[in-house]
């Protein structure tokens, strides 16, 4: 895979680095076996990994719920999306292992709690509700994201991207079709709706990451084309989409400071509690235990699995060079 | 020590006209139980008509810039038998959804010896990088109806996957509002 | 179709539906709990198809009687369920799983190739439908059952325990409803008996191929389908929670 990542003491690092950026100014893809700055590689890796561990743990609040969907089709729509967040941490993995990182390495950092995931999964899921209300709002903000990630200038992250993307839009729609139905629905329906967006707004706005003066790797991420907007510039766009949706379907949004701004065409949203967000990040989230209890569980109790079918894979290797 | 298995990359081709594409890699602990990986992870959604599976490490891959600085890489485990390669290749940096395509067989005593030939035979376009897989090491989904039937028909059916069987959300949202003063049942 | 003849079809769809709709909800319990990512997303697979199987069922019973697939499944009493014992039996380890979706596997190919000749076109054309991708499943699981056969010694030890449990309760699969001799005279579905046939023959092979022992003493052997294990109470408690939580409710 890749063997080539340049450090600034290399004597014509320079040189390269200048050509390096020349092809991402011209829109080219940057490929495994590609020259690249060590620094590119090494800021590819913490963002691919820990998007993958947030898609692995992102399983765990809504898996919660799949034997409690209320209906035959939601059961079904909710495997599916949740098989689909493993398929995405499945195609995130790859895309960081082209960079020469395993994937025992990235499970090892997510499970000794060394490595970050999306601070949004560490929320518990309360009710039914919440499995719409993720749908809408927490895969709604993670779209734009992905979206944007998918011009990143790294192939394999971009390709992966692009396929989630596509994948993602059905998460998001089924969520919002959800929440919009019980919003119409009896009151208890809508009663329950309407906490769910209580309780997913400020964090879903919170999980785009810091605000730009407190986001030192953004201007580096943009000039490498990993990035191609910043967290506000994300966030703002999450708000006007979402916020008018959430009030057209007869709901509430639990920021008092809300406004429609004519003058820029943007909804202004009140201060975000990073206190909150930062104890979430740091490891002091409702959920933060749990979530990696689950994952370390499920490790240790499939590793006799992988041992089982590694011992048979290599004694059919050795009859096979036997015969 | 923990074992994730080793990875296989995989090839996957969407209909039979078009090449076997490099879409990404799986875990997995032997040939078969690769390709039956594969199909779980690549063909949740349509299309597909087929799929390949070949172990990472017997992949050997150089790209342009290597080839051109004369820093071309060992290959894999070289075996010194003549054998059969399959040859794949990537041909543009612009979009993101290309990456390396098969292009074709030929028959070589060694992975440095199938890419030189490579390199004289399939000339239609500018190679940016070249994999090339000895023959013995990819694993192949069964051509049969059945199998086609069995692996990757059944993905068209699950409708509920596609964003589009939510069109009702497609329409505006105020459809969905309740008019005023209507009571709750 | 005479009303004893449809009545007998409507018991038999319901019979199917709910093995199948009960052991989804087993597999969906290990939705991001696998040994390993691509093995979560293959039991997912799997848990989809059997859930979609389900709703074929139901939906060839609603086009008979007018009934609501969901409302069977969300709001019928473990007592009024016709599931067999060996799909309520609790998830277990990997090696429980694997194994039972494999004999479950085994049967339902053998069940719906033969069911694709039905006289009843609606099941004929369902079974046809739905055999292709059980197909696949079957292909998977037996390669599991395989690998864990011929693994390491605990791998053996787990999957020789699981089938020792299963067995017995696995027999149930072959069990005649009380009227269900009356659909198989209309040849409407396939006999279980030669179904079993071909079950054992195959199952037997492939367990032997994988370095298993089949138990010397079947042990219990449910026969009714009235009956139910303990676990179903909590099962359908856990299952049909949200479903009851709101019985005004008229679109979920």
């Amino acid at each position: 895979m890749p063997r080539k990542f340049g450090k600034p003491t290399d004597p014509d690092y320079e040189a390269r680095l200048a050509e390096f950026e020349a092809r991402i100014a011209r829109g080219e893809k940057i490929e495994p076996g590609d020259w690249m700055p060590e620094e590119y590689r090494r800021q590819l890796v913490r963002m691919i990994s820990q998007h993958a561990h947030s898609e692995v743990v992102g399983m765990l609040p809504e898996g919660a719920w799949i034997t409690r969907a209320p209906s035959l089709k939601r059961k079904m729509i909710l495997i599916a999306k949740v098989q689909d967040e493993a398929g995405h941490g499945q195609y995130l993995y790859h895309a960081a292992e082209t960079l020469g990182v395993t994937r025992e390495e990235m499970l090892e950092a997510l499970l000794s709690g060394k490595a970050k995931y999306s601070s949004i999964f560490n929320y518990p899921t309360l009710t039914w509700a919440d499995i719409g209300t993720i749908g809408w709002l927490v895969d709604g903000a993670a779209i734009k994201n992905q979206t944007m990630l998918a011009q990143c200038s790294y192939g394999p992250y971009s390709r992966a991207m692009v396929r989630i993307c596509a994948e993602e839009t059905f998460h998001h729609k089924q969520g919002k079709e959800m929440v919009i139905t019980y919003a119409k629905g009896t009151p208890k329906q809508r009663a329950m709706a309407q906490d769910a967006i209580n309780r997913w707004w400020w964090p879903a706005l919170m999980m785009l990451g810091p605000h730009d003066s407190d986001s030192p790797n953004t201007p580096t991420l943009v000039k490498w084309g990993v990035k191609t907007k910043t967290n506000d510039e994300v966030r703002q766009e999450f708000i006007n989409e979402h916020a008018p949706e959430i009030l057209e379907a007869g709901l509430t949004l639990p920021d008092p400071d809300l406004r429609y701004d004519e003058a820029t065409g943007n909804w202004v949203h009140g201060p975000i509690n990073w206190d909150e967000f930062w104890a979430v990040v740091n490891g002091n989230g409702p959920m933060n235990k749990e979530r990696l209890e689950a994952r370390r569980r499920a490790h240790a109790e499939g590793a006799w699995v992988r041992e089982a079918l590694a011992v048979y894979a290599a004694r059919k290797q050795q009859t096979a060079v036997a015969v | 020590m923990d074992t994730q298995w080793p990875r296989w990359e995989v090839f996957k081709q969407d209909t039979p006209a078009k090449p076997h594409q490099a879409v990404g890699s799986v875990h997995a602990a032997d040939p078969f139980h690769a390709l039956l990986t594969a199909r779980n992870v690549f063909a949740r959604r349509p299309q597909a008509v087929s799929m390949w599976v070949a172990p990472a490490s017997a992949i050997f891959s150089v790209t342009q810039e290597e080839l051109a600085e004369g820093q071309e890489p060992k290959p894999p485990a070289p075996d010194p038998r003549p054998s059969t390669f399959y040859v794949f290749r990537k041909t543009s940096h612009k979009r993101s959804m290309t990456f390396v395509d098969y292009v074709g067989e030929l028959e070589a005593a060694s992975p440095q010896q199938a890419l030189e030939l490579a390199r004289q035979r399939f000339t239609d376009a500018e190679a940016l990088a070249w994999w090339v897989v000895p023959a013995s090491s990819v694993t192949k989904s069964e051509n049969s109806p059945e199998t086609v039937e069995s692996w990757f028909a059944p993905a068209k059916d699950k409708t509920y996957k596609q964003q589009s069987y939510y069109g009702v959300v497609g329409s505006h949202v105020s459809k969905f509002k309740r008019p005023r003063g209507e009571d709750d049942e | 179709m005479n009303e004893q003849v449809k009545q007998a079809l409507i018991a038999k769809l319901t019979a199917l539906a709910d093995d199948e709709l009960i052991l989804a909800h087993r597999d969906s319990e290990w939705t991001g709990h696998g040994p390993i990512l691509e093995e979560d997303i293959a039991l997912a697979n799997i848990a989809q198809d059997e859930l979609g199987h389900a709703t074929v069922w139901y939906g060839l019973r609603s086009a008979l009687d007018g009934s609501d697939p969901d409302r069977l499944a969300f709001f019928r009493d473990a007592g009024e369920f016709r599931n067999c014992e060996f799909v309520e039996l609790p998830r277990g380890d990997w090696a429980f799983t694997m194994l039972r979706q494999y004999l479950f596997d085994v049967y339902e190919a053998l069940w719906l190739s033969a069911a694709a000749r039905s006289t009843y076109s609606p099941l004929a054309e369902a079974a046809a439908k739905v055999v292709r991708e059980e197909r696949f499943h079957l292909q998977h699981t037996q390669a599991w059952v395989e690998r864990l056969g011929l693994g390491t010694e605990e791998s053996r030890r787990r999957i020789q325990a699981a089938l020792d449990e299963q067995w017995g309760y696995a027999q149930q699969l072959f069990v005649p409803l009380p009227d269900e001799a009356l659909l198989v005279a209309e040849g409407i579905v396939p006999d279980l008996a030669e179904v079993k046939e071909a079950w054992l023959e195959r199952t037997t092979e492939h367990l032997r191929k994988s370095g298993l022992e089949l138990p010397l003493q079947p042990g219990y052997q449910p026969a009714s389908r009235q009956m139910h294990t303990e676990h179903l109470w909590s099962l359908l408690a856990e299952m049909q929670s949200t479903a009851r939580w709101d019985a005004e409710a008229k679109v979920w």
